[in-house]
């Protein structure tokens, strides 16, 4: 109660001060000088009486012929870019006359398909789309196929839609459709999908389809026979050993052994026959001394006239005692009798 | 530097051990008191064939190559427990002429391994050329390396396994006696008289005193 009085006792004192607000309202002059001139704004409103408009705007009536032949709005390829994919083989490994990708990703791509190039027997195009762009129905993937990579370097050609891997397709070359299986192909196709749907970013999923792609080449190229493991030692270069794959690393490491023979191998050589020559002369040496004692000047003891010294006596009676224990210290006070 | 009999410890130069009065003249009287002639591998007692002892002669052959001052001899002889190791050892050395031995090598340089195959017992005597360079410590390292051997009766294996030990410690005694001879040294200086003692440290005195005025 306490809490409510102050409000209340606000409210009512506010209501009291507050003057009443009223709607603007014509005065007669005014409307009269308006009248005259003709036009009178908000005439129908303040008159309150609306004509009723004919409801005939929900009726839609049958197309016409002009409508039906109109061209839809289509997520085909434009006709302009068609040649610059499909008239010849390319010339870049990356195929992407629309521009989809930035300068940068661009660059990035195309550095990653010509290394892979370098290091594969099978080249990998890549042609880029739009999300929702669809191939001309003309084109036809077989026909492209053989005519653009028919001869040449056997090829893997992927169709990537930007930002929609899942809809990417994969073609071989005609050399390679008979060393790789169907089944094959679309495990390449799915692993590719999955590694690149794991990333948000329509570049970096890009990215990723391509890394996975280009690993399953390699195993393609094993698997069809293209390549050999010592084939493929000499083009790897000594600061990526460490990261080969495990034949390619003991062959990485044989080539940088036999570089550092050539360059190094006399001097070690005559170093390691240096080293043990003096070893064994040093033992030779060590075998064949001899060792001269100083001679000093000793009194006689007890009346012996060459020797007195005394060492030390040990028992070997037992075999389940040490030496330790069997050392004769005791005296023999009575000389042995 | 201990008595043979007693096994006490006597000073440098005793001519009787100042506890039990042992002297040469006590094993002269068990033992004679005229000089042996022997090998300095006596095997006495048989414990080695022929081909083992050559290959303990040829093992002493090596020992006198590298210290060409000094041999090495050992006696077996079975004594039935009636006599004494460390006595007949030092008899032994005092008395024997070693036929085998060169003339340089006189018995002071010499070091003599005693094995009694009927008191299961072995002990090693030395010269006084030895003195400054061999303890009883050491010729108990020869021993124990040995021991394993005698106790299966594998003597000659045994002397051969013990003299590469006792080389390499008296290699290593050379070493240090070449970079510090007086150490060696003061180990077998005769014991100061009395008058001597008070001239060093009269002269100690005179030495500090002078350093003192010079600085």
């Amino acid at each position: 109660m306490k809490v409510v009085l102050p409000w209340l006792l606000l409210a009512v004192t506010s209501g009291a001060v507050t003057p009443v607000l009223t709607l603007p309202a014509w005065s007669k002059e005014s409307r009269e000088v308006v009248a005259e001139d003709g036009w009178f704004p908000g005439a129908d409103l303040l008159a309150g009486s609306v004509e009723d408009q004919p409801d005939d705007a929900t009726e839609v009536g049958p197309p016409t012929t002009a409508e039906m032949t109109e061209q839809l709005p289509s997520n085909q390829i434009p006709d302009e870019f068609l040649d610059a994919y499909f008239a010849s083989r390319p010339e870049t490994f990356l195929v992407d006359p629309q521009g989809l990708l930035g300068p940068s990703a661009s660059r990035d791509r195309l550095t990653f398909l010509n290394l892979h190039s370098d290091d594969s027997q099978i080249d990998f195009h890549v042609y880029v789309f739009g999300t929702e762009q669809e191939i001309p129905g003309e084109v036809r993937d077989e026909e492209i196929s053989e005519r653009l990579f028919g001869e040449g370097r056997p090829s893997l050609t992927l169709f990537y839609y930007l930002g929609a891997p899942d809809r990417s397709e994969i073609f071989l070359s005609p050399g390679l459709t008979n060393a790789v299986s169907d089944a094959e192909r679309r495990r390449m196709l799915q692993s590719s999908v999955l590694a690149a749907i794991e990333r948000s970013d329509a570049i970096t999923q890009l990215e990723a389809f391509c890394v996975q792609t280009s690993i399953r080449i390699y195993w393609i190229e094993k698997s069809a026979g293209l390549v050999d493991d010592e084939a493929l030692a000499p083009r790897v270069k000594s600061e990526q050993v460490m990261v080969a794959e495990g034949p390619s690393k003991v062959a990485a490491l044989k080539q940088m052994f036999n570089e550092f023979w050539w360059h190094w191998g006399a001097i070690v050589s005559v170093s390691l026959a240096g080293a043990v020559i003096a070893l064994a002369a040093w033992w030779v040496a060590c075998c064949r001394a001899k060792y001269r004692f100083p001679e000093f000047e000793v009194a006689p003891r007890l009346g012996g006239a060459h020797a007195a010294g005394v060492g030390a006596v040990i028992g070997f009676g037992s075999t389940t005692q040490s030496p330790s224990a069997q050392h004769s210290g005791v005296p023999d006070y009575f000389g042995g009798i | 530097m201990k008595c043979p009999r007693c096994v006490q410890v006597i000073h440098r130069g005793a001519a009787a051990c100042p506890h039990c009065g042992f002297g040469i003249s006590a094993t002269d009287e068990r033992y004679g008191s005229e000089d042996v002639v022997i090998r300095r591998l006596e095997d006495q007692a048989g414990l080695m064939r022929s081909s083992e002892r050559e290959k303990v002669e040829l093992a002493m052959d090596r020992f006198e190559r590298r210290f060409p001052q000094m041999f090495f001899a050992v006696y077996t002889s079975r004594t039935e427990g009636r006599s004494d190791v460390r006595q007949f050892g030092f008899w032994l050395l005092n008395r024997a002429a070693f036929q085998d031995v060169e003339l340089d090598r006189p018995n002071e340089c010499g070091i003599l391994l005693i094995i009694d195959p009927d008191a299961k017992s072995a002990g090693i005597t030395w010269g006084y050329a030895l003195d400054a360079y061999l303890t009883e410590e050491d010729t108990f390292l020869f021993l124990s390396r040995a021991h394993a051997y005698w106790v299966e009766g594998r003597y000659s294996e045994g002397v051969i396994r013990g003299l590469k030990q006792l080389s390499k410690v008296l290699t290593k005694r050379c070493r240090q006696a070449k970079f510090d001879p007086e150490r060696f040294e003061r180990r077998v200086a005769p014991p100061l008289a009395a008058r001597q003692v008070a001239e060093r440290i009269r002269a100690g005195h005179r030495k500090t005193i002078a350093e003192e005025v010079r600085s």
